[in-house]
């Protein structure tokens, strides 16, 4: 490993403070299981209506499927990413996505980083946007996007979401080949706690869990629960437990998928009906929230 | 003299992807050279560059001012164009409306003729460019337009292009032309590479623009080009004759992807080289826009050319970090490969029921097992060989199941590659290994073909299977749509099919469709068949036209209602081959067998009554005679010039038929027995020609 490299708590503090330099409200992951630090409440509402909004935050993602048993060096079930929301998207947001790079130790003076056409698109959220894989030495490092749309609303202002691969980034700049073997810290007496220390463990029992264990008929159960009650917190007016009911659906339904329950024709059915409840709360969250805060805004100005 | 100078617009922008980037700079051009021209302005060349981060268009020596213009035109005479009361008259209001001029701004003046006439003058002053260009610009910006893709917004503007733009520099000579364009004005600096030449650079005039640019370390498209080939051709010469890959695509890709380029060479490690050198090579060139290096022999070795955008300086840095990269992309390939090894064909076959070919028509299973049928019948009548039907059998059976293998599913250009592989290592006879591997081939016209009988075989029924279908479900492709590339499929038979001749073809889908009929799909069997074999000879007629036969000689040969497509051809080449040698002799040939055709009422029958007939009738039956067992001699022997020879024949008892008699006899019983004379003239014709395509001039 890099004697110099930074580990990884540290590579996930120090983007935290370039960022909240650059007035971003620092923030910590959503308490829910999410597939990405897109679904946090804080990227996908705060996307909507006029307010200016900048954030940052790690988000540890839960895809039961990519689970390996901790056997592969580069695929987990559980992973970490680094998100920021730029709102509206400033003119220079590229060079600031450099500056951060080299705050971590990676100079883009000293490596060949590229923009590449990379654009995405989330049906279960209805939001897609224009972009980039910012390339580092051929690495894809980093998920770069003007929204557009998100819950099938035009978004305006447009934020920009850069989204950090931290794994992936870490065992570049320390030079290790396992996930596993990335230093996440030291102990006082310099003994270096590993990814593998930390996670190894609970990667094994997951990926048995996500694809043995899991209770089919109890997700299914869930699925309906939460969305039914979904459903109810909408007709109440409170967009945001609606959404904490979407992520509950969205994440039974993955664990449904890696115990191999869902047939093709159920599977598009699942994703057609998590997209309705996420569109509805998009909605809900604009007419309630978002134009709400804006309008006072516009008042003041 | 109008004063001149040169003109410079340059969009700066984030990142453009490659094709959409393509395609605006060849628009770009287009919409400045026409702005120009409608707004007025005189110019020189016009020129475009472009880099991811930028869409520039220098135009020469550009006016600065349009031409000053007065224009005088005579109307009416005066006591035409005022009444009485000295009102003008409708005359008077339609010359003005002609030349767009209110009519109390007619002039009264005595032209050289004496006479007073009223004219109408129209000055227009002379323009500065300066106001002209910048509407100019702003109206170019804003209609660029990005097929197949789409634009995006940015910050809070509404305005869209294809990513933020961040500056322009707009220049007539030293001036910067005034340009605003959502939240971006124009000045007179550009921007370098981000990271050999960051910042802002001034650009004192358009002439000196591509100079600037290179010293802040951007070279144009066509450069950049010039610089990757030059360093791709020295990795060559260091190698000895060594082949670096490099697909049109993936190269222009390449290009759009770097401001300044240069050439770094990675390896990875010999161990990958066990993994089938296909999906190695796509991982490398689709994934990671690598190069692949081939030895001198052609075979793959462990090198790659990398192309970076970072400072030279680095290039170590570039080639460790690529490296690395590469190395999981190539385990992902091979672990891919090694776990699909450990399944074996038959079972991913059997997945294929959870594949749909198609909503109406199926899984990829039942597609599977109708190939089946279909690419035995096609070897077996393509080579009267048991052993070679049994053997296209076993490679249709097979040939879809790597569709389900994870190889495929990462690397799907790679489908029936993989299959072939997997085929040979479960111990598959090489002929069913190689058929599976070739058989989507030809992928378009002019590809491949697959090398064997076997494999074309395959190749076939898979074709066809999907052509069949698709007509049976009655969405045939329209010129807009053709999801199913049933034409691309149809000339890929065709190709084929002209190489097994002995193939029919009608034969073949009668096949594919019955297994469709079998399989429980509901149509009407004859209406498809016939439509599915007029499609072919759309496409066959399209063929014989690029290989230029004539036109009305393929419409004669079509109307016969051959669609095997050695026999179509052979046969069309032949009459007009036939045509060619003796113009005059067809032309005269075709015009009778019109006159006849025209006559002819095919209810009467061609039985003659040989007793009351002329010398001229007498001497038309015995050619029409003769000439049908010549014609059926001919074909039979699949002799196409031959049967051509045997009408060309008839053409002077024709003639002197027509000469001597007169057909439309008032006695009916002679009239009725001509006619039938005629009917059996045509008749002869009847399995070579329409011959009366070739007289409609």
């Amino acid at each position: 490993m890099n004697a110099d490299a930074l580990t990884f708590q540290d590579m996930i503090s120090a983007l935290e403070r370039y960022w909240a330099s650059q007035g971003c409200t620092v923030m910590q992951p959503y308490d829910s299981e999410v597939g990405a630090g897109t679904f946090h409440t804080a990227t996908v509402l705060r996307s909507l209506g006029p307010a200016a909004w900048r954030t940052c935050y790690p988000q540890p993602c839960r895809r039961p499927a990519d689970g390996r048993y901790g056997e592969n060096p580069n695929r987990m079930q559980h992973y970490y990413q680094f998100q920021v929301i730029l709102k509206p998207c400033p003119q220079d947001s590229q060079e600031l996505y450099l500056g951060s790079l080299a705050a971590i130790g990676l100079d883009p003076a000293e490596h060949d980083v590229r923009f590449v056409e990379d654009d995405w698109e989330s049906p279960t959220l209805g939001a897609w946007g224009l972009g980039w894989e910012v390339w580092l030495d051929g690495m894809e490092v980093t998920q770069y996007t003007y929204f557009q749309q998100v819950g099938g609303i035009e978004v305006d202002p447009v934020p920009v979401e850069i989204t950090y691969g931290l794994e992936r980034i870490a065992m570049y700049i320390q030079g290790v080949d396992s996930v596993f073997d990335l230093i996440w810290s030291y102990l006082p007496d310099g003994t270096p706690m590993t990814y593998g220390d930390v996670f190894l463990e609970n990667e094994r029992e997951f990926s048995a869990y996500n694809f043995e264990v899991a209770n089919v008929e109890m997700m299914r159960a869930k699925f309906e629960d939460y969305e039914a009650e979904c459903h109810a917190c909408l007709e109440a007016g409170l967009p945001l437990p609606a959404y904490d009911c979407v992520m509950k659906c969205s994440h039974a339904f993955n664990l449904l998928d890696s115990r191999g329950a869902i047939s093709a024709t159920e599977r598009a059915n699942y994703i057609l009906r998590v997209r309705t409840l996420a569109k509805a709360c998009c909605e809900s969250y604009l007419e309630l929230v978002a134009s709400r805060a804006g309008a006072s805004g516009e008042e003041v100005a | 003299m109008t004063e001149t100078r040169d003109y410079l617009l340059e969009i700066g922008t984030e990142e453009m992807p490659s094709a959409p980037l393509m395609n605006a700079q060849k628009q770009l051009q287009t919409l400045v050279a026409r702005g120009l021209d409608e707004a007025g302005l005189a110019h020189g060349a016009v020129r475009t560059l472009s880099t991811p981060r930028r869409l520039a268009v220098i135009v020469e020596a550009c006016a600065t001012a349009t031409e000053e213009i007065h224009d005088v035109k005579r109307g009416p005479a005066v006591e035409i164009a005022f009444d009485a009361d000295g009102n003008p008259t409708k005359a008077a209001l339609g010359f003005a409306r002609k030349c767009g001029v209110e009519a109390d701004a007619l002039v009264r003046r005595t032209d050289t003729d004496g006479r007073t006439y009223v004219f109408a003058e129209k000055s227009i002053p002379s323009a500065p460019a300066l106001p002209l260009l910048a509407a100019l610009s702003e109206r170019v910006i804003g209609s660029l337009e990005w097929p197949n893709y789409r634009s995006q917004r940015w910050g809070s503007e509404h305005a869209g292009f294809v990513r933020p733009i961040r500056w322009i520099c707009a220049l007539l000579g030293g001036d910067v032309v005034p340009v605003s364009y959502a939240d971006v004005t124009s000045g007179n600096t550009t921007r370098g590479h981000r990271v050999l030449g960051p910042g802002e650079h001034v650009v004192a005039e358009p002439a000196v623009y591509e100079q600037v640019l290179e010293s802040c370390c951007v070279l144009g498209e066509q450069r950049r080009a010039e610089v990757i080939r030059a360093g791709i051709a020295s990795v060559e010469a260091e190698r000895h004759g060594a082949h670096v890959d490099t697909p049109q695509r993936i190269f222009d890709e390449v290009v759009n992807l770097c401001e300044w380029p240069s050439i770094v060479v990675g390896s990875f490690d010999e161990a990958f080289l066990a993994v089938p050198h296909e999906i190695i090579v796509e991982a490398m060139l689709k994934h990671q826009r690598y190069f692949p290096i081939h030895a001198p022999d052609g075979s793959l070795t462990r090198e790659f050319v990398i192309v970076s955008n970072a400072d030279p300086a680095v290039n170590g840095t570039v080639r460790a970090g690529n490296e690395r990269v590469v190395r999981p992309r190539l385990d992902d390939a091979k672990f891919f490969y090694d776990e699909d090894l450990k399944i074996g064909l038959e079972t991913f076959r059997a997945r294929l029921s959870q594949v749909i070919f198609q909503k109406r028509l199926g899984t990829m299973l039942q597609k599977s097992e109708r190939m089946e049928a279909l690419a035995r019948e096609t070897a077996m009548r393509a080579t009267g060989d048991d052993e070679l039907a049994s053997l296209a059998a076993r490679a249709a059976h097979l040939a879809k199941a790597d569709l389900v293998s994870q190889a495929v599913v990462e690397f799907p250009s790679q489908q029936g590659v993989m299959g072939g592989y997997y085929a040979a290592s479960q111990g598959e006879p090489a002929a069913v290994a190689e058929a599976i591997s070739q058989h989507y081939r030809p992928r378009f016209a002019g590809d491949e073909m697959p090398e064997g009988a076997v494999g074309k075989a395959v190749a076939i029924a898979d074709k066809l299977d999907t052509v069949c279908g698709i007509f049976a479900i009655d969405e045939p492709p329209t010129g807009s749509s053709d999801p199913y590339a049933v034409r691309r499929a149809a000339i890929g038979i065709i190709a084929m099919l002209r190489t097994l001749e002995r193939v029919p073809l009608a034969a073949l889908i009668d096949v594919a469709l019955r297994s469709y009929a079998e399989q429980g799909i509901e149509f009407d069997f004859d209406a498809t068949a016939a439509k599915v074999a007029s499609f072919f000879a759309t496409r066959l007629a399209g063929i014989a036209r690029e290989e230029g036969i004539s036109v009305d000689t393929i419409e004669a040969v079509s109307a016969v209602g051959v669609i095997d497509p050695d026999e179509f051809i052979r046969r069309a080449r032949a009459l007009e081959d036939a045509r060619s040698n003796a113009p005059e002799l067809f032309d005269d040939l075709a015009t009778a067998y019109a006159r006849a055709a025209h006559l002819a009422d095919a209810s009467l029958g061609s039985a003659v009554n040989e007793t009351i007939l002329g010398d001229a009738e007498r001497a038309l039956l015995v050619a029409c005679a003769s000439g049908e067992r010549s014609v059926e001699d001919a074909l039979a022997h699949g002799d196409y010039d031959a049967a051509c020879k045997a009408l060309a024949e008839l053409r002077e008892p024709i003639d002197r038929f027509f000469d001597d008699v007169m057909v439309m006899d008032e006695d009916t019983v002679v009239r009725e027995n001509r006619l039938r004379l005629l009917n059996r003239f045509t008749e002869v014709f009847a399995d070579v020609a329409d011959i009366g395509c070739l007289s409609k001039k």
